[in-house]
């Protein structure tokens, strides 16, 4: 088979969340010789981008995406093992602390961003709602990670976003922690008038803009 | 180029020219109609449309004749609660009767939950009575399905936002399906008891907040309330512009619950014994007010086309075009208002 039709393949097995067939793909793909960093970026992560926009159009439901964010953690195995086997490094690409913000409940939203990070190869650990900032950067620190992300849904609570920020700046971590937030009320404007370094208006975008901060 | 006053989707004044607005409408419009698979609002409506977006007043009205209904959903919360008026509910329902005139109104409590609710639902009930005694408006009682409080450590059912996770889809889905009962059960004893204290109407608002179970819940509710009490009006606010598939195969008379959008959602409604249909579409904060008020006209519209029963559409802070913002400026409340009664022609607001 050539490279496009795995690739046609690989977005399919995306769309179906069809973990078995999508491994099944991904090692038909090595024995070929098709190089398998490449059929993930262009097959397998151009496919959940697919899933993540017929889910926010209503076309696709959340079992739908955790079948599909489980089906590409499988296939990053695999990948992972084929470039160990090759003697290159499969570290993770970051640690991401992730948290819904003081006062605010609401979590759907933040979990389906976690699911899809973690299919990039980063360790997100989730905090859940109603997290006070001073937890979220004694966590990130704990952790040493390298992302703090957080999420609000109320206008009333997405201030929370600015008394972190504050926090990191009074403690002198501005520069050790890359900050995204997100949430319906939020918009770029919000973000970059609080200082945060990046803003995902949707999952795909937060996606997009974790790899793009872990450089 | 003249420029005209308007707002970005969260509420921050800007300044467009007439060209601009007009590119927000039609590209709003195109994209309900995209998502929705409905028809985009006409040359005439769009044409309208910004004309209402740049009248030079802040404030603008219906033509008479034009008027629409108006309700407050969570109504007991907005004086006491949200603006922190230290009225009790009862002094609320009178003044929006005879001070703000609304023509119906909602009585709620606080914890805005049904199966909170049953707790203490004998209270709720004298408070009823004491308003059916006091208002002339019709008086509903109202609060959410809300399903996520049935499950742990809440409630006794597995919870299906840790399960989904963990890739346990059918245990998720089973939990769902049995919260569902739970919450028919409740919505239906609480209806019956507030029946007997004299309301008007039941309403079941934010439907859908905990996904397509919660839509279900609501249906079903319904349909078992219109047998028991024919002479109780049904409200069904909704909780989006569309049912979050949390489940994804919940099905209702033969008909998948997920993913149906306003003019599909009312027809279900309908089916079931709702009397009256609360249309939700989002606003997005990233997007400007323009963009926004196109796009929930263009659902707003599609559902009042489909609906047989009156449609009322939630405009208040995040839905139905009006801004993000704790406040909504009335240079927004007042646009959206107008363009959804003479536009998108709902029953109210």
């Amino acid at each position: 088979m050539t490279k496009e039709e795995y690739i046609e393949i690989a977005i399919d097995t995306m769309k179906k969340g069809d973990a078995d067939a999508a491994a099944a793909n991904m090692n038909n793909a090595i024995a070929d010789g098709i190089d398998p960093a490449e059929l993930l970026s262009e097959g397998y992560s151009a496919g959940i981008r697919e899933v993540g926009d017929l889910f926010g159009k209503g076309r696709m439901f959340l079992p739908e995406l955790m079948l599909a964010a489980d089906a590409m953690k499988a296939v990053s195995a695999i990948v992972e093992d084929e470039i160990a086997k090759k003697g290159g490094t499969s570290e993770k690409k970051g640690v991401m602390v992730l948290a819904t913000v003081q006062g605010d409940v609401h979590d759907i939203g933040k979990g389906i961003v976690a699911s899809l990070i973690k299919t990039q190869g980063v360790e997100v650990v989730d905090l859940g709602r109603d997290v006070p900032a001073a937890a979220i950067v004694d966590k990130a620190v704990e952790l040493n990670a390298d992302l703090i992300g957080t999420s609000a849904l109320l206008t009333t609570t997405m201030g929370e976003m600015k008394v972190l920020e504050d926090l990191l700046k009074e403690k002198g971590l501005k520069d050790r922690f890359k900050t995204l937030v997100g949430g319906a009320p939020v918009t770029e404007r919000f973000a970059k008038r609080i200082g945060a370094d990046a803003y995902g208006e949707d999952a795909s975008q937060a996606v997009s803009e974790v790899v793009r901060l872990l450089g | 180029m003249s420029e005209f006053f308007t707002r970005l989707g969260d509420g921050a004044a800007v300044m467009m020219s007439e060209e601009d607005i007009r590119y927000d409408v039609e590209d709003g419009t195109a994209d309900a109609a995209d998502r929705g698979e409905i028809p985009e609002l006409s040359k005439e409506e769009i044409d309208y449309l910004v004309e209402i977006l740049t009248m030079p007043m802040k404030n603008v009205s219906v033509e008479r004749g034009k008027e629409g209904i108006m309700t407050f959903d969570a109504g007991t919360l907005k004086l006491p609660v949200r603006a922190g008026i230290p009225v009790d509910r009862l002094a609320t329902l009178m003044m929006h009767e005879r001070v703000l005139c609304s023509d119906t109104m909602e009585l709620c409590t606080t914890d805005y939950s049904y199966k909170s609710i049953k707790n203490f639902v004998q209270e709720e009930a004298m408070t009823m009575e004491l308003a059916q005694n006091n208002c002339i408006m019709p008086i509903f009682y109202g609060a959410m399905p809300n399903l996520g409080q049935y499950t742990k450590p809440d409630g006794p059912i597995d919870n299906w936002s840790e399960l989904l996770p963990m890739g346990k889809i059918a245990e998720a889905r089973a939990a769902q399906e049995e919260a569902v009962e739970h919450a028919v059960s409740d919505m239906v004893f609480i209806t019956g008891q507030m029946a007997e204290a004299g309301a008007c109407g039941i309403q079941f608002d934010t439907v859908g907040a905990s996904g397509d179970a919660d839509v279900l819940a609501a249906l079903m509710a319904a349909k078992e309330l219109k047998k028991r009490f024919p002479n109780v009006s049904i409200e069904m606010g909704m909780a989006g512009e569309f049912n979050l598939g949390m489940h994804g195969q919940l099905e209702y008379e033969g008909e998948r619950i997920a993913g149906l959008y306003p003019h599909k959602q009312v027809k279900m409604a309908a089916e079931a014994g709702v009397d009256i249909f609360g249309c939700v579409v989002n606003t997005n904060s990233n997007q400007t007010f323009a963009w926004n008020l196109a796009r929930a006209l263009t659902y707003a519209k599609a559902c009042v086309d489909a609906a047989d029963i009156p449609v009322v559409v939630d405009a208040g802070m995040g839905v139905g075009g009006v801004t993000n913002t704790n406040t909504t400026p009335t240079d927004v409340t007042s646009r959206v208002s107008k363009a959804l009664l003479e536009i998108a022609k709902v029953d109210g607001l």
